[in-house]
This record gives structure tokens, sequence and C-alpha cells, in this order.
């Protein structure tokens, strides 16, 4: 994504040239103002640095010169004029044009001008004069600002050196070739012209044709034989320069191109549009290579080449410049060890395989594999066997050679998601994967944790990883090495794999140092680890205290010395059964030592907390603190009697007097012989012995790094590789990529469309330049907030929330198999009302729309969430309400309760699992007495409609009671199958129902009544009315037509409610809920959380 | 500034009904006292944010060739406007006018100027010109209500971003101003920074500020305190919003947000809303949600509904 740097504002009108100083931050633009401004585009200090007044209309071209303080601009006033940009005069003004001066350029190198204008003529002007005279004492820049009245003056120090006659129509761009005498101009007479020059002359050679309309721009290609041209006839055109053939042609729909630009270094190109600018390279760079052993064979420049890792010996080994297309390089390469044969392909002629034997020496003249190549169609070509191999070749579908797949599985290990394009990877001796982006190398490690190791400033394709060197192929293709530190993926890995020994030694011997380490291994669960990073005392506390450490812990506790800290400190210790760092409570039958005495003393005055410090003086036997405290607490009684009972008659007494009394005051208070109470004798010394505990964190860093050299205050050494490189890669290890930097090679062109004979020289990419990115009127809208909630989300309740209903029904329907959508009309908007609010901070100008969210705490776009409306809570508490609804014989209204608890489950927020049980158990309740009360309310019909309908009249009673109600239900279930059952003489099966409702414990008096009918079913075991009931075969109830469906028999489900039908059911809409359809599939409930 | 004008000010600020109500009722000082020209056109302003239009084109004296007082004519106008004739009319006023301050020979200092820029840029948000309204009040602005009134626009386009940068770089030049607290607020809306914290403060900060009193402010508190999750203490702000100010639509759309979030029972919050959608039309919350309505049925008719199972099928 192109991203716009900045927005520079002064021009009055169009601006039409603009150049960038070759090596300083300096911009130049002219525009239809006729001013020339230069700007500082710095970002601490962008300005204007100054303008340049003279030209007396439309600048159309700028540019700096490569080593002298010189600008260069043209204009419609026919003039090409050179400024001195120390100076900021005018020092030379070129005449001689008769029209607009399109375009005007320095020679890369020597003292030359090229400019091409509308009087149809390029023109070479010679400026070596100027470069003699010192422009700034003495030459005519000293005459003035007003230097435009003196033309003869600056005639002398430039002269017209050639003028190039040809061009049918004006024209609107020339340039030089960077190294040949070559000239290259296009026109409106839709034709470049190719001009080559010498000392005396110069002269056309050729023209290309193909244009259908003006021609704005030319270049050479920077490092090929190849001209791009832009036009308006909506074109990018590359032409062979040596054939003067058109190569491919890129054709955009609308807009018509106006300029093109190459990168100076990298295989870029821009081009300028009538509604943006997109960016390109002209072919692939990736080269093809295949590894084996230590030897790399890759393609370069059309040349199979083979380079030794170990020597770096690097010998070109066979010619392929025969093999497909001359502008195209091989797309793949594979070597047969076996035979010492490569193979192949490239993309030109819909395809091409070559199999070829290298030669076993590298020879004087390297042969072309077009001599005993064996040739063939295909897009990609590998060796399978030591003399097969494999071809693919997608137009006739046919795989010369049958491929079996014998690898391991391809499960998928985990995935990284990258926003650029990744360009390479290799595997690393260890197993990590090392990949490289446009500009960085990164690393993956199989769990997923990725960050990068390093910058690139041009992108490279790894070959192999060993140790510290990465060996790669650079964009030319050739191998380089790139040294960089692995440690920090090294250090992971060895945290994945537990391989303490390589940790330590990491730890031992590497810069691992800052924040993003530890908040990373705090975050994968190993802060005593991080504990050995740290040396800020309230972050060594808190990880000290996470990884329970209590030594470290007590040791910055005293430092800090804050009572929260103790209080934390003596929790974790409690949590740990470690009483040597615990303070006071519930110890006992130990000693304790002077000094932990005296700590535990400060920990429980710093709490302020009396019964600890009254335990503690008693385990300690320090009499005197615990009258102190007693007294301090105002229980002087006790304080009096503790003083009198160990033998402290003057403190008793002074608390008597403090009291007000005197001894004969208390002379009804029985004496107590003295205490004997004393600390207790020690048992087991177990001071140094603790409690079985919870793992303190004495692992095996603490003992290694307590042994080593490695002390918490002390920075490490650094051993492996460079400091710097060491910390930047940290840093972006913590930043974790925050952002890509523009990355102009995304996106893809189709461009095999057109251009018969050469598919795809031009493999390019293109972008269009972003709007906007500072301030500025034309800011584009940025993604909404319930955009981000749908993004985040892939709950049905978020998506409602958000307003994006159609969503929301897509999730529904996916999950839960919901169909019939009406009757969650007023859910959904009634949650979509309550997760937006409107709020008019400023007079006059329409309400903000505010996003109400779930976690008020999270700010990031990744993570907000829409506020949850409706929690489950609340719903089970309408359950419960519908319950009572079924005690009071509401029948009708506990129907609608529970379809309308099961309605809102569907949009409910769960953040656990533990939620999503107790989710899915009010599901299946509410379904259980919706069926249950249904079945009543069918049942309460028949009885009433159909009288002598007594069979279904019993069996719909039967049924009610095998709904999974709560126990006071199912007595009123039972109790009224009782009824129905005795009132139609089945005694045996209404006893039956006694003996159920009997296990539930029921009132005495009711309990009563069903002895009262078990015993009559004793008497009379015997049924008058046949039912189909089997109470003792388990059966699901069909939910429609109220029957059975015996274990076993076939049934559909609600995908919801998981509610059972009879199969005939399928595809009909669920008569429960009236949302779902019967038997659809769901994927359940998502676990977003 | 005089301390009458500044309490003016400060209530046009954080005004919003209630203030506004109180500074329209205020009468204007003497013709000939400096602070008068600037009173005057906050109070014309003060009926334009309360809906009357007509009483602020009453208030401008005829024929007033100052370009801040035709500014505010012309933005009554936009507001009265019934057909979108009259409402581009008043908007071409406007737009002649932000041409014409760029000129020497008009009437007014360059507090008008800003002002017109300013009141043109709200007409012109109005209307959804986002980008001319931006155009109009320039990003490289120096002034600080037109600061507010392009946050306000970057933060109704989700531009949080460059709502945060504008502020930040108006922070170089502007004093502490209540209105710079009350920007920064704003921003906090929408972006929830720190749980909202600075919101919350500000608008308590002011709430506690015994020299005005606006139920506008109760109302941002219990929406800032929605947006908390504080939904109980919301609906007391709310309600004590309402109980000064009844009626008004603001508070209203919000309390039916906290009541549909637990703050009152199912059946009431229904009823709040059926209430707010009967007198308020026109809010944009209630034209939202009505708009969220067909878009259900829309949305919902892309699935088709099986026929219900029953007994004969």
């Amino acid at each position: 994504m192109g991203v716009l740097v900045d927005r520079f504002e002064e021009h009055e009108g169009p601006v039409r040239g603009i150049a960038i100083h070759p090596t300083r931050a300096l911009l130049v633009s002219g525009g239809d103002d006729y001013k020339i401004k230069v700007w500082d585009i710095r970002p601490q200090n962008r300005r204007c640095l100054f303008t340049l007044h003279g030209h007396l209309d439309y600048v159309r071209t700028v540019q700096f010169h490569h080593e002298m303080p010189w600008i260069l601009s043209c204009s419609d006033d026919q003039t090409i004029r050179i400024w001195n940009s120390t100076s900021r005069q005018c020092i030379a003004v070129l005449t001689g044009h008769s029209h607009y001066v399109m375009s005007a350029q320095f020679h890369p190198k020597e003292d030359l001008i090229v400019s091409a204008s509308m009087d149809q003529t390029v023109r070479v002007w010679d400026i070596s004069g100027l470069r003699k005279g010192s422009p700034n004492q003495g030459g005519p820049g000293s005459s003035g600002p007003n230097g435009s009245s003196n033309f003869e003056t600056f005639d002398t120090f430039s002269t017209v050196k050639h003028v190039l006659e040809g061009h049918d129509r004006g024209v609107n761009w020339a340039t030089f070739h960077p190294t040949l005498p070559l000239i290259i101009s296009a026109g409106d007479d839709r034709v470049i012209k190719i001009w080559r020059m010498s000392e005396t002359r110069a002269w056309e050679v050729d023209s290309c044709r193909g244009h259908f309309h003006n021609v704005l721009t030319a270049l050479f290609h920077p490092k090929h034989e190849l001209i791009v041209s832009c036009g308006e006839d909506k074109t990018i055109r590359v032409w062979d320069l040596a054939k003067r053939s058109a190569i491919q042609t890129f054709r955009r729909e609308q807009d018509r191109f106006w300029i093109l630009a190459c990168h100076p270094n990298l295989n870029l190109f821009a081009a300028g549009h009538d509604s943006g600018l997109i960016v390109f390279k002209l072919e692939r760079e990736r080269p093809a290579f295949s590894v084996f052993q230590d030897t790399l064979y890759y393609v370069r420049d059309k040349f199979v080449r083979s380079y030794d890792f170990n020597t770096g010996a690097d010998i070109g080994l066979l010619s392929v410049r025969k093999f497909g297309s001359p502008y195209v390089p091989p797309r793949t390469l594979s070597f047969n060890p076996a035979e010492r044969a490569v193979i192949l392909t490239i993309s030109s002629d819909n395809g091409l395989y070559e199999l070829s034997n290298l030669p076993q020496q590298a020879q004087g003249e390297l042969k072309d594999s077009s001599v005993d190549g064996k040739k063939g169609n295909g897009q990609s070509a590998i060796f399978v066997a030591r003399n097969r191999f494999a071809v693919l070749n997608k137009t006739t579908q046919l795989i010369e050679v049958p491929i079996t797949i014998a690898n391991k599985n391809f499960s998928q290990h985990s995935l990284i998601h990258e926003t650029i394009r990744i360009k390479s990877g290799a595997w690393d001796d260890a197993g990590v994967f090392i990949y490289s982006t446009l500009n960085h190398v990164k690393y993956c490690l199989s769990q997923g944790d990725h960050g990068v190791i390093c910058t690139l400033d041009n992108p490279v394709y790894l070959t192999r990883i060993k140790g510290k060197t990465a060996h790669c192929l650079d964009r030319s293709g050739r191998p380089r090495t790139i040294t960089f530190d692995p440690t920090e993926y090294r250090f992971k890995l060895a945290l994945l794999k537990n391989n303490y020994e390589e940790m330590l030694y990491i730890i031992k011997t590497s810069t691992l140092l800052g924040q993003s380490i530890i908040a990373y291994l705090q975050q994968k669960g190993f802060p005593e680890i991080a504990l050995h990073f740290v040396q800020d005392t309230n972050t060594r506390f808190e990880l000290a205290i996470e990884c329970g450490n209590l030594d470290v812990a007590m040791e910055t506790a005293k430092t800090i010395n804050r009572p929260e800290c103790w209080e934390r400190l003596a929790q974790q210790a409690l949590k740990q059964g470690n009483h040597k760092a615990r303070p006071t409570q519930a110890i006992s039958g130990r000693k304790l030592t002077q000094d932990k005495l005296t700590k535990m003393q400060k920990i429980a005055d710093a709490r302020g907390d009396p019964m600890s410090r009254f335990h503690n003086a008693l385990y300690a036997g320090d009499v005197e603190a615990r009258i102190s405290v007693l007294r301090d607490v105002g229980l002087h009684p006790l304080a009096y009697l503790t003083a009198k009972t160990n033998g402290l008659d003057d403190v008793a007494n002074e608390i008597l007097e403090a009291a007000g009394l005197t001894e004969e005051d208390i002379a009804d208070v029985p004496t107590f012989a003295a205490s004997s109470l004393k600390p207790p004798p020690v048992v087991t010394p177990t001071t140094d012995l603790l409690w079985p505990s919870l793992s303190t964190g004495e692992s095996f860093f603490d003992r290694a790094l307590a042994n080593g050299q490695l002390e918490g205050g002390v920075e490490p050494s650094y051993v492996n590789g460079d400091a710097t490189a060491g910390h930047s890669a940290l840093d972006a290890w913590a930043k974790e990529e925050e952002h890509e930097d523009i990355d102009p090679e995304e996106g893809g062109w189709e461009l095999d469309a057109d251009g018969g004979e050469f598919q795809s020289a031009v493999e390019g990419e293109e972008t269009e330049a972003e709007a906007e990115e500072e301030l500025g009127a034309g800011a584009t809208p940025g993604p909404s907030e319930t955009d981000l909630w749908v993004r985040n989300s892939p709950a049905a309740v978020d998506h409602v929330a958000a307003g994006s209903f159609e969503t929301a029904m897509q999730l529904l329907n996916r999950q839960f198999g919901v169909v019939n959508f009406e009757p969650l009309k007023p859910l959904f908007l009634s949650i979509y009302r309550s997760s937006h609010v409107y709020l008019s901070p400023y007079a006059s100008l329409p309400p903000l729309k505010l996003h109400v969210r779930r976690n008020p705490g999270e700010t990031a776009p990744s993570r907000v969430l829409p506020v949850s409306v409706r929690s489950l809570q609340s719903i089970r508490a309408e359950l419960t309400e519908g319950y009572r609804l079924v005690s009071g014989n509401k029948l009708p209204e506990a129907r609608d309760v529970f379809r309308s608890v099961l309605q809102a489950l569907l949009l409910v927020v769960l953040s656990s699992d533990d939620e999503a049980k107790l989710w899915r158990e009010t599901v299946t309740s509410a379904r259980e007495y919706l069926l249950g009360v249904l079945m009543e309310i069918e049942r309460r019909r028949v009885v009433e409609q159909e009288p002598e309908n007594v069979a279904r009249n019993l069996e719909l009673a039967a049924y009610f009671t095998q709904c999974q109600l709560q126990p006071p239900h199912l007595q009123i279930a039972l109790r009224s199958a009782i009824g129905a059952f005795a009132k139609a003489n089945n005694q045996a099966h209404a006893a039956r129902f006694a003996r159920r409702l009997l296990e539930l414990k029921p009132d005495p008096k009711i309990a009563a009544q069903a002895k009262q009918r078990i015993a009559a079913g004793d008497r009379n075991p015997r049924n008058a009315v046949e039912i189909s009931y089997d109470e003792f075969s388990p059966f699901e109830i069909c939910a429609v037509t109220f029957t059975p469906i015996y274990k076993g028999s076939p049934s559909v489900h609600d995908p919801y409610t998981d509610a059972a039908y009879l199969p005939q059911f399928k595809g009909a809409l669920d008569p429960l809920t009236q949302l779902t359809e019967i038997g659809a599939s769901a994927s359940g409930l998502p676990a977003s959380w | 500034m005089s301390s009458d004008l500044y309490h003016i000010k400060q209530q046009f600020t954080l005004g919003r009904l209630g203030a506004y109500k109180a500074l329209v009722k205020e009468a204007l000082p003497d013709e000939n006292s400096p602070d008068y020209h600037a009173a005057l056109l906050y109070k014309a302003r003060s009926f334009i944010a309360l809906n009357e239009p007509v009483s602020a084109l009453e208030l401008i004296p005829e024929g007033s060739e100052n370009v801040a007082l035709k500014a505010v004519a012309s933005l009554a106008r936009y507001v009265a406007a019934s057909g979108s004739e009259q409402a581009e009319a008043a908007l071409e006023e406007l737009r002649d006018l932000s041409v014409e301050i760029e000129g020497d020979d008009i009437e007014g200092d360059d507090k008008d100027k800003a002002l017109v820029r300013v009141l043109a840029g709200t007409a012109f948000a109005r209307a959804g010109e986002v980008e001319e309204a931006l155009e109009t009040l320039g990003t490289e602005t120096e002034d600080l209500e037109a600061v507010a009134v392009i946050v306000q626009i970057y933060l109704s386009i989700n531009r949080s971003d460059l709502a945060k940068k504008q502020f930040d770089r108006s922070k170089r030049w502007a004093e502490d101003d209540l209105l710079l607290q009350l920007i920064e607020s704003t921003i906090g809306l929408a972006t929830g920074k720190d749980n909202y914290a600075n919101t919350a403060s500000f608008y308590t900060e002011q709430l506690g500020n015994p020299s005005l009193t606006s139920p506008h402010l109760l109302t941002a508190r219990g929406v800032t305190r929605i947006l908390r999750g504080e939904i109980q203490e919301a609906k007391s702000d709310l309600e004590e919003s309402l109980e000064q100010q009844k009626g008004d639509a603001e508070a209203e759309a919000a309390y039916v947000v906290a009541a549909g979030l637990g703050a009152l029972k199912k059946s009431e919050a229904e009823e709040l809303w059926t209430k707010l959608a009967a007198e308020h039309p026109s809010h944009p919350y209630v034209q939202d949600v009505l708009q969220k309505a067909d878009l259900f049925t829309q949305s919902a008719a892309a699935f088709s509904v099986p026929p219900p199972a029953s007994v004969s099928a």
C-alpha cells in the first residue's frame, strides 16, 4: 500500500514538474504560477526554503543537477533556465526554442542539457561554460535578481550544440541514455525517436511506432536494453532498444498516462495517470534455484551457475539463452544429482521446460542448453526420481509421469499472517523457518511465534540458513550472505523446547534485555526467567510474586517497603505455605528467629492488624508486646491480667492507674496462677523445612543463574554478534510489525492477456496512490467502529449490535439453522438500539454517533467489541419467570416466555467455556419446558374438544412427565398424570407415577395421597385404556406429533435446540422456537473468547 | 474580554439547550459596549443551536454589513430552510462569504472572519459536504472554534487519528481553554482512551462549576457513563437532566440506550423508545434505527421460510 508521506501546498494552480534531490532532502517543484519552489522535505522542518521567480509562463519540468547546486527548469515562455540554489538566482537562460519547452534534462554525467519543445525540435545544449565561470562572482548571477535583463550575457555560458529535427508534431519529452551517446524523444506525432550523437553532430537512428495517441514520456531502462514509454492512448509500452520492436503493452481502461519515472536503484517504475499512479516492475526477480548439499544451483542472466556455500566459488555451468523468450528469466530449476542434470522451466511461450546435463567441470566456453536439451511444454517441472521427472501442464491437464506424494502429513502447523508478500523462505538447522519479505528477514517457530531478524534495504531470496549466516540471492541474482543475530529465535525455540541449557547459555552470552523480552516471557508464562532480566525494583517484585520467588520478593519488598507490597508478599507466601516469608497468622509450634520476627512485626505494624501483632507477640513469647497490643486496642482487663499473671506487677499497676482504678476495685477478680504460657518448645526443628509447597520457582534458572556469573544488576557482556543489531531486533520484536513500510510490489497485473509472443516480460504490480493521510480537506472516512465489531467477532449478536443484520442473519443461519427471522426483529432492533448513543458536543453540528463497547478499557481496533446488551444471567432470570408461570398454571404465558428465552439465547454474549456450558443447559431447559407446556396445552385441548379420545389425553399426560423438568414442576406433571390416569381407571400406570412422585419427596400431604394411589394400584394392577407409553425404554418426544421416538428409531433434530422430530419433518419450520429449519446442518456456537 | 463576555462564552461552549436558553434570555449589553457585538453573535448562535433560527434572524440588525453577522444570518436561514432550494441558497451565501473574507474591503475583524469560516463549515458539515467543510475551515487554522468543528467532522468520518493530530497541533498555539478541554473530551468519547477517564472527569468537573448549570452537561456525563458501562449512574444523570429539561431529544435518546442496557425493564425500554420515535422522528438516532428496521425486513427476505411442521404434514 502506498502511503502519503507529506503534502506541500503553496503553489497556486497545478504543479507540473517536480524532482527530488539525488542526495539531499530537497524537493523542487514548478507550477502554473510561474514559480519554482524548493522545499526541505525532512519531516521535522518541512517547509518551502525559497521561491525562484523569473519564468513568464507555466513551468513544465524542473531538475536538480547531480553534483552542482543547479536547478534546471523549462517553461512555456520558450526558455530554459538554470538557477543556482545557493545564491538562489538565475544563472543562465537558454533561448532558442520557438514554442513551449516541454522538457529539459541534464546529462547524467556530462555538461549537456537536452530539451524538447512544441516547436517540433529536440535541442542539446552545451553548458560547460557555466561550470568554468564561477556563477557567484563575475558571472551573470551577480547582476542581481533582475537578471532577465541581460540574456546576452547568459548565452555566452551555454550554446545550442545540436538541433534534432524529425518529429512531425510537438515533442513532449527527451532524455539521455545513462551511458551511451543516445537520446530518445517522444512526441505528439505518436512516435518515439532514437537519436545518436557524436562530438560534432547528432542524427536520427530509428523510430518506435505503436502508440496511437500522443506519447508523453519515454525512458531508458536503467539496466536492460529496453525503452519504457507511456502516452495518452492509455498504454505503457516496453520496447527493445536494439530491435526497436514493441515487446509488451500494458493498457489501462480509463486513464491516460502522463508521466513515467524509474527508481534510481530498484527495479521499479512509477507511472502517473488521470486518476492516480501505479508502481510496477518489469520482470520477475526471484531467481530459479535449487540447493543440493552444499551447492546452490541457480540461474543468473540466463546462465545456470553453481555456488558453493563453503568456499564461495561461483561458476557458470550452462547457457540457457536460447531457452524461451530472451526477455524472460527461467522460472524454476530442479537439480538431479544422480544424473547431474537440471530441468528448467520458463513462463514464456505458454510455459516450456528443458532438460539438460551439466558438464562435470566448468569449461572455457559454456555449452548452450539448446544443443542437447530435451524440451516440451509445461508450466512447472521437477525431478521426482533418479531418472524421472514430472511436468505440470495446465493446458492439457496431463502429467507425464505420475506423481505420488510421499510426503509427511501436510497438516497445517501454524499460520502467520503477513500484510506484505513473502519473498522466500528456508529452514534453519534447528527447524526454524526463516523467511524474507520486501524489507525484513523474519523467523517463524513451529508454534506460530514469529518476529523480525533484521531489516533489508532490498529484497533477497533466501536459499539456505546456517547458524548466523543466511545465504541468499539478491535481486540481480547474485549470491550473497547475510550475517544476522539468531539469538532471539534461538532463545524462543529453546524456551519452546524447554531446552534450559541452551537458554542459560544464551542468557549468559547475549544481550537479551529490554522490556520486550520481559513482556514476552511473562506472557508466555515464564516470569521466573524474566526475573533475571529485570533491575527495576517494582517490576522485580511483581515478577517475583508472579513466579513465587519469595526470596527475591522479600528482598525487593524490603526496598520498596510499602504496606501493599507486604500484603501481597504475605498472601503469596501463604499460598505457597512458606512460613518463612509469611507473616504471623496461624504459625504455631515453630521457633522463629529474631530477625524474622522483627520483619514480621514490621509487616504487622504496617498492616495495622492488631490480631496479627498479637499472634506475633504470643508466638514470640514477648509478653510486653502482647500487653501493649492489648492496651492499644483497649482491652485493658486482658492487658492487666496478662501483666499480672506474668509477674509484671509494675505494668499491671500502670494499667490500673490508666484505667483510674486501684487494686481494691478489682478485688472480686479471681486470682490466676502465674502464667505458664511460654513459647512452645521446639519438637522438630523445622525452621528450614517448608511445608509441601507450590513450586517456588527454584528452577533450573535460579540455580544456574545464582551460581553463574549472571547477577541481576550486571550488564552481561555481549558475545553474540553485533549489539545494536540485537537491540534493534528486539525492539522490532516488541513492536511486532506495527506497520509495514510501503510495499510497491503488492497486487498484481494480469498482463498475459495481450502481447502474444511475449507473455510476461512485464511482471509488475501496481499501487494506487493512497489519498490523503495527512490532515487535509480530502480526508477519507476511516473504518467505522461497527465495521471493526463485525470484523472482530464471529458471534451473531455482535453483528446485530453493529447493525450488520445481513451477516448476523447469515451467521445465525449457519450456526443454528435459523431461517425465520421475523420473530427476532424486536430483539435485533433493541440490541442495535442499545449499542449506540448520540451526543452533540458542539453547537449546531449534527450529533456524533458513539458506540457502546463491551470492554471500555479496550481501545485496540482489533479487539473492540459491542456492549453485551443482554447477559446470560438476565435471560436465566427470565427463564425463572417462566418457571413461575408454569407453577402458576399460566401455560400460554409460560409458552411465550420460553420462546422469548430461546430467542434471546441466540443473541447473547458468552465469554468462557463455562458460560457456553451454562448456555447449553439453559437452552435445553427452555426447550424441555416449552415442549412440556405445549403438550399440556394440547392435552387440555383434547380433554375439552375430544373428550372421547382418552388414550391421547393419557399419552400426553404421560409424556409430559418425561420432560426434564425441575422437581417442583415434575411433581405438578406427575400429579396431573396421576389424576388423569386414575380417572381413566389406569390404576397400574397411576401407581407408577405415584412411585415416581414419592421419589421426589413431596409434601407429606401429597405423599400420603401418592401412597394411597400406590396401594390402589397394587390392589388393582390393571389399565383400562391401552396407550402408547413405555416408560422403561428411553425415548424422545417428537415436538410436532407429541409421540415418542424410541431409542434407535430414526429421527431428525433441531439445529439449535436439538429437539427431536420424526424424520418426515426434515426441512420444515421448527414448531418450538418457530425460528429454525428442522434437520438443517449447523456449525453450532462459535467460541469467540 | 470582560468577565460578562467570558461568562457568555463559557455558557455557549458548554451550553447546548439549557445554557442556551439561559443565554438567549439574558439581555444584551449596551449597544455601545465593546462586548455588544460578540454577545450579539453568541446570542444569535444560541438561538440557532436551540433550533430557533427565526429568533436568531430577528435579533440580527437589518442591513448589517458585518461579515460575521451576515454569516450567522445565512446559517440561520440554512437551518430554517424548508426546501432544498432555500438551503442551497443559504449555502451559496456562506460560500460567497468565505470567498469575500479573503479580500480586504470587508467589514469585520479577524475574529469575525474566523467565525465566518466556522459557521460556513458548520453549515457544510450539516449538509454532509465534508470535504468542503474541511476546506473552508482550513486544517492549518489557528482558531479553536474551527478546530472544534474540524475535530467533530473527523470523528464523524471515523478518523479519530486525524482528529487527534489536529488537536495535538492546536495545543501548540492554543491557550488552555475550556473549548480545548471540550475538544479533548470529545475525542476521548470517540476513542474510548483510558476507559473514557478524561471525558468523564471533564464533565464531572464542569458539573461542579457553580457558575453554570446545564442539563446538557448531565446528558453528556450520562452518555459517558453509558460508554463506561456504568448504567445505573448514567440512568440517574439522565433522569436528572430530563427533570431539568423535559423533552430534550438527546437526553431522551441516551435514556433509551441506558434503559435498553438494563437500567429499566424491557417493556419500559420499549415504551420509551416508542415515545422518542414519536416525538423526535427526525433525530438521527431514530432515523438510524428506523432505517435498520427496513434493513432487517430486507435482509430477512433473503431466507425462505419453510412451512411449519404440523401433524397433518
